[in-house]
């Protein structure tokens, strides 16, 4: 099946299929994922990824991509070690045209090895697998070309973790219809991410706990609570009595054991899209916009707090996918991920694996 | 004709006279006794003449909440201010949580800061920005008499806070798409986003980790834990924070609050976890994983944790059972990580005499061991799993034994939690 055949009959893909890039080693990618975080990049890099690779392929080549997991297998920040706080290389821009030094600007970046799952629709000549496999070369072609979170692919070499026995090669899997069946397809893609870790979405947990701190303290906003998950709390707890009687009401001077807040997981404060600051522009109003054909606004950057885990505990496909929300009415730009709705759907069915939402 | 309150417009009179004496005061510090300049600047400090000056020099700065320059020092356009009550209220975390208490930023030129510093003086909670956006007709009589002059210079104030011309943005401004379509092959289905600065917000938040670090009341609290003594502030720490600096050595040059910051701006960490900085090794020379296993950091972090948690004696509840339990998946977590690491050795390692491990451990570890040519395939049984899941339990029992009492019960129900876990990987891994 060549490509030519695929553009004179155009077919919306229908078929549900995952496209797994596995272990992609990207280099120099910008680790300053927002205004107020650092570490791996948003999740908003890989889906606007996504839509450029899709729109690289071409109509011709059948495939949509509608959302993308994000594995990740090795971090290497570029930081300084040492201290208590981390600073990022300097980077000396050009000089300009006049000769004068131009601004520094301060640029985060770090090495990554990561594997990205898309969930993808294919058209019916797809469904050939010597088809499925002439894609892949494309895609493997395509990515390699492109940037990654700012950064550049590099050739995957034989020493990297894997092994040369087991050399990472592009997948396009066609996701069975049987729900068994799928689900086990879907858990041989991620026993492949291991070792390893998937971000996703807890968002339930910000929600949970600026509910907490709303009963605590009225006018405790979403940032307080937000800004409490992003830390490390510890907390004197008085010695008990040794007769078992409760302890004395808590003075300064005791002696007191300090106890760190268990939190639920590994979870960290995440980028997760953008708010309208003004209303949208028409095409070509704004001055200086790099293309003049679409709609124009101004954004900043909105909050939320994700989870890195092992992919295994992933039990169903639609876990570890992250999908672009359309703007809705007040403005908001978003990327979702309903790890958490499943969480909950789980927990209804069996109280023991209710997610821990506090330790307070 | 708008009517005008007596008192409050006399208020409003002095918050000014006695700022500008301020003002003159600090300058005049500055000169000698004597100096002919001296006289010059109280000329420059009258009443009018200072508002006439001001309102000229409005148009230099612009009050801002989000702010362009930070993006890039270089970069000319549109910045924004909006109070953040107007922003929707949505439920991610943003500049709309900040409500009423906001600090305002201004950027522009450094020499015309003093005109902002004045249009944030402020009566009940509103500031002269607020007031002069407002058109408040107290505040025009405050600063004249001639209703004409006073709307005039009420218009020049007012305008620090308004958009300024076409909105614009920058080739060295952050400008990129959004698909708002169905179609990514569409170029008509797209948004362009521009994103500013919150130049408000990150100012709470550096506020808020500076107390949380270097305020009072948080020394305190970490000298009480040094000493192991009560506090009833918890102590907080922001693993992995990190500064980046804004303005370079001219902080001044990016707006006012980022002056304040001394252009340092805290970013939290969403670092992955890392587990692995040396090399995979075979697993040779011990009798069980577990004792390669046990000597992860991480592990002995998790165990450590366990074993506190037990040992606070929590309520036998279903929050402790919880709490219990994701630990514990935790630590099977880092054991299926290990098996991964091993796996991705050439296979056929555990034959080596050197490997002491049961024949359960080498099949789950070493799955390709039997597919080398001219050795038969080692069939998988559910034995394998059991033992490898009891050997779990047993190991994880010995690590909390030395405080704790543990027994049958608890070492059923470790291995009920491993049991699962590992048939699964043990099955896929001979999948492949």
């Amino acid at each position: 099946m060549s490509d030519t055949d695929l553009t004179r009959q155009p077919e919306e893909p229908s078929n549900p299929a995952w496209l797994v890039l596995p272990r992609l080693r990207v280099q120099n990618a910008n680790a300053i994922s927002s205004p107020m975080t650092w570490g791996f990049p948003a999740i908003t890099a890989f889906l606007g990824l996504m839509t450029a690779l899709e729109r690289r392929l071409g109509r011709g080549a059948g495939i949509t991509l509608d959302g993308v997991g994000v594995v990740c297998h090795g971090f290497e920040p570029q930081v300084s070690a040492g201290g208590y706080t981390r600073s990022f290389a300097l980077t000396r821009n050009p000089v300009g045209h006049d000769g004068s030094t131009s601004a520094i600007v301060e640029e985060g970046r770090a090495h990554l090895e990561l594997t990205l799952v898309f969930q993808a629709r294919v058209a019916s000549p797809l469904l050939d697998a010597a088809a499925r496999s002439d894609l892949v070369h494309r895609v493997a072609e395509q990515v390699a070309g492109m940037r990654v979170a700012g950064g550049s692919v590099l050739p995957h070499l034989a020493d990297t973790p894997g092994g040369p026995h087991r050399r990472p090669v592009p997948e396009l899997v066609l996701t069975p219809a049987d729900e068994e069946e799928a689900r086990k397809a879907f858990r041989r893609i991620a026993r492949r991410c291991l070792p390893g870790f998937a971000l996703v979405s807890r968002h339930d947990l910000l929600e949970a706990r600026h509910a907490e701190l709303l009963a605590a303290t009225p006018g405790a906003s979403r940032l307080d609570a937000w800004l409490d998950l992003s830390r490390w709390n510890h907390r004197a707890v008085l010695h008990p009595r040794p007769d078992g009687a409760a302890p004395p009401a808590p003075e300064a001077a005791q002696p007191a054991d300090w106890q760190q807040d268990a939190r639920p997981g590994w979870i960290v404060p995440i980028p997760v899209g953008f708010a309208a600051l003004a209303p949208l522009h028409e095409p070509g109003t704004v001055a200086g916009a790099r293309d003049p054909h679409v709609p124009f606004r101004f954004v900043e950057s909105v909050y939320s707090i994700g989870q890195w885990l092992s992919p295994h505990r992933l039990r169903a496909p639609t876990e570890l996918f992250w999908f672009a929300e359309r703007p809705d009415e007040q403005g908001l730009y978003l990327c979702t991920n309903d790890y958490a709705l499943h969480l909950a759907r789980r927990s209804n069915a069996s109280p023991d694996v209710q997610p821990v939402s506090s330790d307070q | 004709m708008e009517t005008i309150h007596r008192p409050r417009v006399d208020a409003i009179r002095a918050l000014i006279s006695e700022f500008l004496q301020s003002q003159l005061d600090e300058k005049l510090d500055e000169l000698k006794e004597g100096d002919t300049k001296r006289a010059k600047l109280r000329l420059k400090f009258e009443y009018a003449t200072w508002i006439d000056d001001a309102a000229n020099r409005s148009v230099q700065i612009q009050a801002v909440t989000h702010s362009l320059k930070p993006i890039h020092p270089s970069a000319k356009g549109t910045n924004v201010y909006t109070a953040p009550s107007q922003l929707p209220d949505h439920r991610v975390v943003g500049t709309h949580c900040l409500c009423d208490t906001f600090e305002g930023d201004v950027a522009g030129n450094a020499a015309a800061l003093d005109v902002y510093k004045f249009l944030k003086l402020s009566l009940d909670g509103r500031s002269l920005l607020d007031l002069a956006v407002a058109g408040d007709a107290d505040l025009a009589a405050a600063l004249t008499d001639d209703a004409e002059q006073a709307r005039s210079w009420l218009d020049a104030f007012a305008g620090v806070a308004k958009q300024r011309g076409r909105p614009a943005s920058h080739t060295l401004a952050k400008q990129f798409y959004w698909l708002t379509g169905e179609d990514a092959h569409d170029d008509t289905g797209f948004h362009l986003l521009a994103p500013l600065y919150a130049t408000s917000l990150a100012h709470r938040v550096y506020q808020t980790v500076q107390l949380d670090r270097f305020g009072d009341e948080a020394k305190a609290a970490w000298e009480a834990r040094k000493a192991g003594r009560f506090h009833p502030r918890p102590v907080r720490e922001y693993g992995e924070l990190a500064v980046q600096k804004l303005g370079g050595t001219k902080p001044l040059n990016i707006s006012q609050l980022n002056s304040e910051r001394l252009g340092r701006n805290y970013l939290l960490a969403s670092l992955p976890p890392v587990w692995k900085t040396v090399a995979v090794q075979p697993v040779h020379g011990v009798d069980s994983v577990f004792q390669r296993y046990g000597r992860r950091r991480e592990v002995v972090r998790l165990v450590r944790m366990l074993r506190d948690f037990l040992a606070s004696d929590p309520a036998p509840n279903i929050r402790t059972r919880t709490r219990i339990d994701t630990l514990v998946a935790d630590l099977l977590d880092e054991l299926l990580h290990l098996a991964a690491e091993v796996r991705s050795l050439a296979p056929g390692w555990s034959q080596d005499p050197a490997c002491r491990l049961s024949a359960a451990e080498r099949l789950w570890l070493d799955p390709g061991a039997g597919t080398e040519e001219g050795a038969a395939a080692v069939p998988i049984t559910d034995e394998a799993a059991e033992r490898i899941a009891a050997g779990f339990a047993n190991w994880l029992n010995a690590r909390l034994r030395k405080p704790l009492p543990m027994g049958d019960p608890e070492y059923q129900h470790w291995r009920k939690l491993a049991l699962e876990q590992i048939e699964d990987d043990l099955r896929e891994a001979h999948d492949e």
